[in-house]
């Protein structure tokens, strides 16, 4: 009988592949922005990009869709860093909460 | 209001007086959103540890703005004298800072007037002072982020 094949494994593949399991079991949080009637826009722009550090395009996008849609789901995160980016959202006076993934 | 250069990764803002003591008026009004008013969680109002831990965080800095606030107020180098008007040097970090206190100025009033989802229709002497800080506060806002924008 022919053995089969052993197909080469390369270490840094097993490592990812057990890195994204780990991520899936996780449990994750949603930072969430809401729509207010009070918030600038542009306001809301320079925030995102502050606490982010994302470019304006990528806050302007967010910001729209919390303008159009009620709000925006800014990150998924473990619940540290979900917290410590609820705060400076909330720092800033903007309306975000965290919510459990799933 | 102007923004009249950036020097050493300083803005520096020319206000006439009339604009310095409006903005020095709504910066004392710092801070006005109660404490509390804001929940971590729409769906898990029961982690209540948490939730206090965010509080205990956002009055610490409130207390910190606060603080920076006063020495910004007392610190006579910080608004110099040209002319007829005022130069204000601030850091970028200086000028997040004064967008939060004065966003918290905004929000606080708002909350004050109760939360109104449409624009108040009706000016009274009840809603004035709180409608005055808010849109006070909102116009220096405005002002600084167009011209940083610019």
């Amino acid at each position: 009988m022919a053995e089969t094949a052993t197909p080469e494994l390369v270490p840094g593949t097993v490592q990812e592949q057990k890195s994204d399991v780990k991520s899936e079991l996780e449990p994750g949080y949603l930072v969430i922005c809401w729509n207010d009637p009070v918030n600038y826009m542009d306001y809301v722009t320079h925030v995102f990009q502050r606490v982010f550090g994302w470019p304006r395009k990528k806050a302007e996008f967010h910001m729209l869709q919390v303008h159009e849609q009620g709000k925006s789901v800014l990150a998924r995160e473990s619940l540290e860093k979900a917290e410590h980016y609820v705060h400076q959202l909330q720092k800033h006076s903007l309306h975000a909460t965290m919510e459990l993934d799933g | 209001m102007k923004l009249i250069g950036i020097e050493d990764g300083r803005h520096e803002f020319l206000l006439t007086r009339r604009e310095k003591d409006l903005l020095l008026l709504v910066l004392r009004l710092y801070p006005r959103i109660p404490a509390g008013h804001q929940p971590l969680s729409k769906t898990r109002p029961e982690e209540k540890a948490n939730q206090r831990l965010l509080d205990e965080a956002l009055a610490e800095a409130r207390m910190e703005n606060k603080k920076a606030l006063e020495a910004l107020l007392s610190d006579t180098k910080r608004f110099k004298q040209q002319g007829s008007g005022w130069r204000l040097s601030l850091s970028s970090t200086d000028v997040d800072w004064l967008l939060q206190v004065l966003n918290d100025v905004r929000i606080g009033s708002w909350v004050q007037l109760g939360s109104p989802e449409q624009p108040l229709k009706e000016l009274n002497v009840r809603t004035a002072p709180a409608l005055w800080a808010m849109e006070m506060a909102g116009a220096f806002q405005m002002s600084f982020l167009e011209l940083l924008k610019a």
